[in-house]
């Protein structure tokens, strides 16, 4: 339990910072205060783990992934944890005085502690997938911290590369532990690191193994993914010390020395881990050469140093390993320490250029001897606690046999060699030298407690390298042993091991560096005549670039393609579709072709040619509205011919409204469609018509030669005695299936709103003369229309609710009949024009719509009353004065309720385009 | 008879007839939250009742089944009202903010589209589904044009038309099926599937693809989803976030006919590999995206991608996965939408476009949003994103489908990572002279309902992460439910037994 | 009397997808229509074809298929209402940029 307070205590407190803004405090004592509380039940915790326990805590999260959360607590864990909180407190101190006033607020150090809270879920991880939730977590912050300066443009740019390059290693992480959890079982560190076995002798340990590695590659900042560390500086120097020197990138290591039991020891570990290393470390020192900028020249330092610890954990020997571990306490040490100092140098002075600075230590002494101190430690200095690691490192590098035997201590002496120059040039240029000319600010030395921790970390230098069995060889015991799972090598940290051959490489590289320091100038001028070097950072974004104008490419052309790609692709899916699932299986024909009366073929032929009209004319619109009326009339008949009197009405009177419609429309539409398409167009289109006619025509016939048994049936039998009506289809619609009915007009309801909501304020063209030229006339309304439409209205009710009520047992309905009151309300408009009927006739229309659904609602609710399900229906028998007997079904309250939303609708949308004629403008 | 079952169908009705009827825009607000907000209830309640074990069933008209219309509630269809009402209440309170002031009736036409959408989702017939498509279609295009915008008219026309073409399509399968097998109810086609006279299979076959295409139109599934980015973007931000649904709709319907009528269709291997490329299809559309907007509209493609790579396993690990990435990536991207927005309204003349302009001020909680908004969409951890997106790929290991998956679905989140950093840095950090004048200023009122709206959505993502245990586990028992063919037509059965029937 | 109903249908659906992709939204109207009238046929003939009859059982039978009929009538109507909002749709299409273009470009001779 108070090892789950330790991580999880600075994303619970995250925001402690930003209230103490609020109050007026500093917000850096609310981090510090964060940061303590986090480290608080170390004191309890510590000394277990130091007696040999592992602390474990598990709560279950999502346990069908087998994610839980779980962390455990071991020598390694803790030394990491003691570096997280240590060096993170020092941070904050420091970030407390180099920050200025407007940044060091609440938002800077809740980003801190959030970052603190991810990187010690990522040290305490005991559950894998854990562990990568942590891992991408500081991928996030960092960008955010990276990118705090906002309106620098490298920092935002150093920002989204740092997120890309990691973010991409973290994903690959992610297979990588799938994989994992897929061999062992289980994603449990207790479980993965005893199956070491078990995965180094799985065909996919490769594939595994590479993918793991390129998530600590990317992380610790390794060739060739090393290029976003250096850009990352952009970030504010306290982050850079925190993040880009002691933590975040040590986090590729630590997951390295973490799994070291579970993938290390074959052979291709030792050469893909320890070339990487080598390669980064010698490429690395040898560009911080070249760097001018103090901090750039700290950030290839650090990728060198890390491609040290790399190689050394690769080499992977016991021994090794401690080394490893040892360097990588120092480096974090006194790289924090030199970020510091630059940090310092650059708020002191406002440049951090080395070529400006000089002569720093007449002003700033103390920080000068500090920083002396620090680079010493990491040139090797002996008496300084990176001397002994490298001896460490030196010494394992002549172990090792499996490269040609002199390569790799070759190697490492150089880069010992190339490091010496680079802490030589860091400290000289900067403090030593004639007075610095031109800086922006009058060099002095720093705030004292801006200082202090500077002070701290570079004592603890000394120290160890004093007196290091004492200071910090039980810790390192304790980590290394976690580390190794097992024994520990035989070593000793003696400051003095006699006259040996590590001794002489010391030596060597100490010289050599010197000298490489004072040749530095002819190395420069030598460098600057090559072309630039290739940048990581350009060949990313410029890949990037090309991807984003690939895509874009893709993208907008698909999307771009209008109506017509779409559409195309859709007929084409289906054609294709409904071929090949359709086959070869024909039905066995049952039915025989019969005897077809002549009428059908006339039929046929006008549908056909009527047809053709539309395609063929389909320019010339006013043809086209006539020949499909004439398709339409044709398809009535078809309803008729084949039993369907219900759906020849609807058909007709739809057909007559469409068409209106359609002519009301046109007045505003331009009268002929422009010649638009290219002859291949057109052939194509008519090969897609052709096949996808073709294609639904056997379909049809596939339906129509064999029959088929349906539920249908039970609708014919029930018909009268469950649903009170002998017009099946009538009953169907109001009755069993009345749902459906419902939703239609539902959508006709809708389609009424859209349609009135869209003709709001529509500003459309009128024109003064038709399509011939001729002006229209004067007069608006047809005196014949006048004096046909006066009669018909109260005849055409009388049919329409006659056709209403009878529909339960006789072609008709609420359908057909709203239709025909509809279609007759519209001709008095036509005669007589809008404001005159809406003065004799004032419906709101859209109200009536709704009236209708209210209805066809209700009478369905009502149900409810009885306890039977929603739209059941009931009939019964009545007789009343005149008519006899007759019968009620609720259904044709329902029906009533369908006429009533059939007539708003069609009122609400003819009328409102109708409308438009009299508002139009005049052109 | 539990009326509960068909109160998802009432509410909105009644609600969205009269937000239509009351006068006054506050009327129609009131009308309009409370419904939403009655609606949630009522699915928390459903959610209940279908998490005991049978799906329940609800016969329409009292008609034994299979010839009335029968409401089917299982899990996932529990599942999906849910998530809906959640949606639902969120982009209601949001849009009160001033988002239902752009144009008319919006209030009403969400309850609309509501109807349309739980229509969808309970509906055991066939032909029933066809027609809560229709009320889901109108709606859409009804809020797509309720403001009135010119630059929504032509994406509009591009919609209507190609759904158009697309209900016939529907129709067309509809006869197929009906012809072949001689039934509209879900249940009973599944019972007569088995059963087929061999002369019979071809038209049945040829049915089951193509509404397969039907509702992969819908889904915005390669490569017929070429409409939705132009669609999704030329909406308004909050009718956008209510869109995010209707995707889902299709899907749920592929898996619904997929599971329990077309199961020997080889729809599985098809569908795989179109959600592949739609995924890689999406990606490009983020990266390339101009306005947060369109990298919204391209984040749902991506989404359906992952639903659809995940599902089309048609396996117990895929589906339970690709059913909690439902859950989770619908809210997301909603999410999104309303921030891209939010955004556009506060910068002003520069809207939503990715492009340097003035500075975000003063307003903190907008970036944080928006950073939580973009590790839940593409699926960083510790979200639920990142949760379903393991689910997805142990499900693929598991179905040996590995080796297809983790590249494209792995590079898909690099690239949303990259499109989702370029969009925030470009947004929040690169500022342009001047500072944002609101375009919609907002009074307190308003600015605490847009922060409602948007703080459910987040708290509704946040409780899926958390909870990621429980929820994924609710995953599998669906999933189970829905590979149960038989369960759920004996489930249906059920009915007709209790009314004494056969 | 099937072929000459398929091969009726067939045309249609010719026709309606051949004008549906018109670049004009008028064009695109018309065949939109044709594939409506198309497909009502289609679902009907789904059902199987009767002459001479009616869905009425009041008088003798044979009857047809009273299914299919009612789903016609319910997508009749649906289609009505759609295609209702298409037009308004192309008038606010011309109010706003002058043309029908489905894809808003008014070109004289376009690829």
């Amino acid at each position: 339990m108070l090892l789950a307070t330790v991580v999880l205590l600075p994303f619970l407190l995250m925001l402690l910072p930003a209230a103490f803004e609020r109050l007026r405090l500093p917000p850096a004592l609310g981090a510090g205060l964060v940061t303590l509380a986090a480290a608080a039940p170390l004191a309890w915790l510590g000394p277990e783990v130091a007696a040999g326990h592992t602390i474990l805590f598990a709560v279950p999260w999502v346990p069908s992934l087998g994610l839980e959360v779980a962390f455990r607590l071991d020598g390694l864990a803790l030394l990491f944890v003691g570096l997280i909180l240590g060096i993170g407190l020092l941070v904050v101190l420091y970030a407390h005085y180099y920050l200025s006033d407007e940044d060091r607020n609440g938002r800077f150090f809740a980003y801190l502690l959030a970052f603190m809270g991810a990187m010690l879920g990522i040290v305490t991880s005991d559950n894998l997938l854990l562990l990568v939730v942590f891992w991408e977590l500081t991928s996030i912050t960092s960008f955010l911290l990276i990118g705090f300066w906002r309106g620098a443009a490298e920092a935002r740019q150093g920002a989204r590369l740092a997120l890309l390059v990691t973010g991409a290693g973290g994903l690959a992480l992610l297979a990588g532990v799938l994989f994992i959890g897929d061999i062992v079982g289980s994603y449990s560190l207790g479980a993965v690191l005893a199956a070491g076995d078990l995965i180094r002798a799985d065909p996919r340990y490769p594939l595994v193994l590479t993918l793991v590695l390129l998530g600590a590659f990317t992380k610790s900042a390794q060739f060739p993914f090393h290029f976003w560390l250096p850009h990352a500086m952009a970030a504010p120097t306290p982050v850079s010390a925190y993040l880009h020197s002691a933590t975040m990138v040590k986090a590729g290591i630590f997951l390295l020395m973490r799994l070291w039991p579970a993938l290390a020891g074959t052979e291709a570990w030792f050469w893909s881990v320890s070339t990487v290393g080598l390669v980064t470390m010698l490429f690395a020192s040898y560009v911080a050469l070249f760097k001018h900028d103090l901090k750039g020249l700290l950030a290839y330092s650090t990728v060198s140093q890390l491609g040290l610890i790399m190689l050394l954990l690769g080499l992977g020997t016991p021994y090794a390993e401690l080394a490893a571990v040892f360097h990588l306490i120092n480096h974090a040490v006194f790289k924090a320490s030199l970020f510091m100092a630059a940090g310092i140098i650059d708020h002191e002075t406002g440049s951090r250029d080395m070529r400006r600075l000089s002569g720093l230590a007449r002003y700033m002494p103390i920080t000068a001897a500090l920083a002396t101190v620090a680079a010493a430690s990491m040139a090797g200095v002996p008496l300084l606690n990176g001397f002994l690691s490298k001896e460490m490192f030196f010494a394992e590098t002549i172990e090792v046999t499996q490269w040609w035997s002199w390569v790799l201590p070759a190697a490492a002496t150089l880069g010992g060699l190339f490091s010496v120059a680079y802490s030589v040039r860091f400290v000289h240029d900067v403090f030593f030298g004639g007075p610095a000319e031109g800086l922006p600010r009058k060099p002095h030395e720093p705030p004292r407690f801006m200082r202090v921790p500077v002070e701290i970390l570079v004592v603890i230098c000394l120290l160890v390298g004093l007196a290091p069995g004492l200071m910090i060889e039980p810790t390192l015991r304790l980590a290394v042993g976690a580390l190794l799972q097992g024994p520990l090598p035989e070593f000793s940290l003696k400051i003095w091991h006699g006259f040996n051959l590590p001794l002489l490489m010391s030596f060597v590289a100490t010289g050599g560096g010197i000298a490489l320091y004072f040749a530095r100038r002819y190395l420069w001028a030598l460098h600057d005549e090559r072309t630039g070097w290739l940048s990581g950072k350009q060949i990313t974004e410029s890949a990037l670039d090309s991807l984003r104008a690939g895509a874009s490419l893709l993208a907008g052309t698909l999307e771009r393609g209008g109506l017509r790609l779409s559409l195309l692709a859709f007929l084409g899916a289906s054609v294709a579709a409904g071929v090949l699932a359709f086959g070869a299986t024909w039905p066995v024909a049952t039915v025989g072709p019969g005897a077809v009366p002549g009428t059908v073929w006339v039929a046929v032929l006008v549908l056909v040619l009527g047809t053709l009209a539309t395609v063929v004319y389909h320019r010339e619109r006013m043809v086209a509205v006539i020949a499909l009326g004439v398709v339409g009339l044709v398809v009535s008949l078809a309803f008729v011919k084949f039993s369907a009197p219900d759906l020849a009405l609807t058909q007709l009177l739809v057909e007559v409204s469409t068409v209106l419609l359609f002519l009301l429309a046109m007045y505003f539409l331009p009268e002929r469609s422009p010649r638009d398409c290219s002859d291949l167009r057109r052939g194509v289109d008519a090969l897609i018509g052709l096949a996808a006619g073709g294609g639904v025509g056997l379909l049809t016939w596939a339906m129509l030669v064999a029959p088929r048994e349906t539920i249908s049936s039970f609708f014919l039998e029930a018909a009268k005695p469950e649903g009170g009506g002998y017009n099946v289809v009538n009953v169907i619609l109001v009755d069993f299936r009345a749902l459906d009915t419902l939703g239609e007009i539902t959508v006709l309801g809708i389609a009424a709103l859209g349609v009135v909501a869209m003709l709001d304020r529509i500003r459309l063209p009128e024109r003064a003369l038709d399509w011939q030229g001729n002006p229209w006339a004067a007069q608006q309304h047809s005196l014949m229309l006048q004096v046909i439409s006066r009669p018909l209205l109260p005849v055409a009710l009388i049919v329409s609710l006659y056709l209403l009520l009878r529909g339960h047992n006789l072609p008709g309905g609420g359908f057909i009949g709203g239709l025909v009151t509809g279609a007759a309300i519209i001709i008095q408009y036509l005669a007589w024009g809008t404001a005159w009927v809406e003065a004799k006739l004032p419906l709101r229309h859209l109200a009536l719509a709704a009236s209708g659904i209210a209805l066809a609602v209700l009478t369905g609710a009502a149900a409810f009353v009885f306890g039977a399900p929603f739209l059941t229906s009931t009939f019964g028998y009545f007789t009343g004065p005149v008519v006899g007997r007759f019968e009620l079904a609720s259904a044709m309250v329902f029906d009533v309720g369908v006429y009533l939303t059939v007539v708003g609708i069609v009122l609400a949308i003819l009328a409102g385009i109708g409308r438009q004629h009299g508002t139009a403008e005049r052109t | 008879m539990n009326h509960l079952l068909v109160a998802p169908l009432l509410l909105p009705l009644a609600g969205g007839a009269l937000a239509l009827l009351v006068r006054g825009l506050a009327a129609e607000r009131i009308v309009g939250v409370m419904t939403s907000i009655a609606l949630l209830a009522v699915a928390i309640m459903l959610f209940g009742v279908a998490a005991d074990g049978a799906a329940a069933t609800y016969d329409v008209g009292d008609w034994p089944v299979p010839y009335g219309i029968t409401l089917v509630l299982d899990r996932l269809s529990a599942t999906l009202l849910l998530v809906t009402a959640v949606l639902a209440v969120a982009v209601a309170v949001y849009s009160l903010g001033g988002a239902d002031r752009r144009g008319r009736h919006f209030h009403a036409l969400l309850q609309f589209q509501l109807l349309g959408v739980n229509g969808a989702f309970l509906t055991g017939d066939l032909f029933n589904l066809f027609v809560f498509f229709e009320v889901l279609l109108i709606a859409s295009y009804a809020l797509l044009m309720h403001d009135s915008r010119p630059e929504r008219t032509l994406a509009a026309i591009h919609v209507v038309v190609l759904n158009l073409v697309g209900s016939v399509l529907f129709l067309v399968a509809v006869g197929c099926i009906y012809s072949a097998a001689g039934s509209l109810n879900f249940a009973d086609l599944a019972e007569r599937a088995a059963s087929l006279p061999p002369d019979r299979q071809g038209l049945w076959r040829a049915g089951g693809w193509l509404l397969l295409i039907v509702f992969a139109l819908k889904a915005a599934l390669l490569p017929l989803g070429f409409w939705l980015p132009g669609a999704y973007a030329a909406a308004d931000g909050a009718v956008a976030a209510l869109f995010a649904i209707l995707t889902k709709v299709g899907v749920v319907a592929i898996l619904r006919t997929g599971t329990l009528m077309f199961g020997d269709l080889g729809l599985g291997p098809v569908l795989f590999a179109l959600a592949l490329m739609t995924l890689g299809l999406g990606a490009a559309g983020m990266l390339a995206a101009r306005r947060l907007g369109g990298l919204a509209a391209h984040a749902v493609i991506v989404s359906v991608g992952t639903l659809l790579v995940s599902a089309s396993l048609f396996s117990a690990a895929g589906l339970a996965a690709a059913t909690y990435y439902l859950m989770h990536g619908t809210l997301a991207t909603a999410l999104l939408f309303l921030l891209a927005d939010r955004i556009a309204a506060v910068r002003g003349a520069a809207g939503d476009r990715l492009e340097a302009a003035v500075a975000i001020r003063g307003r903190a909680a907008l970036p944080v949003a928006f950073v939580l908004a973009a590790v839940a969409t593409v699926g960083l951890p510790p979200t639920g994103g990142f949760v379903a997106k393991v689910a997805v790929l142990e499900a693929a290991t598991e179905a040996g489908r590995a080796a297809a998956v983790f590249p494209v679905l792995l590079l898909v989140s690099l690239l949303s990572i990259v499109a989702l950093a370029r969009a925030g840095s470009t947004l929040f950090w690169k500022a342009g002279p001047g500072v944002g004048e609101d375009t919609e200023p907002l009074q307190v009122g308003g600015k605490a309902a847009a922060g409602f709206g948007i703080g459910l959505l987040l708290l509704a993502v946040g409780l899926l992460a958390v909870f990621a245990g429980p929820a994924l586990e609710h995953a599998e028992a669906t999933a189970a439910q829905l590979l149960d063919a038989d369960g759920y037509v004996q489930a249906v059965r059920a009915s007709n037994l209790a009314r004494g029937g056969h | 009397m099937e072929a000459l109903f398929a091969f009726g249908i067939g045309v249609l659906v010719a026709a309606g997808v051949y004008l549906s992709l018109r670049p004009r939204l008028f064009s695109v109207l018309l065949g939109v229509t044709l594939l409506s009238y198309a497909v009502n046929l289609f679902l009907l003939a789904s059902g199987g074809l009767m002459a001479g009859s009616a869905p009425l059982t009041n008088q003798p039978g044979p009857w047809p298929d009273p299914l299919p009929q009612a789903l016609v009538l319910t997508a009749i109507v649906i289609s009505f209402g759609m295609t209702a909002f298409l037009i308004v749709l192309a008038l606010r299409a011309v109010s706003e940029r002058g043309h029908d273009h489905v894809d808003g470009r008014d070109t004289g001779d376009e690829r």
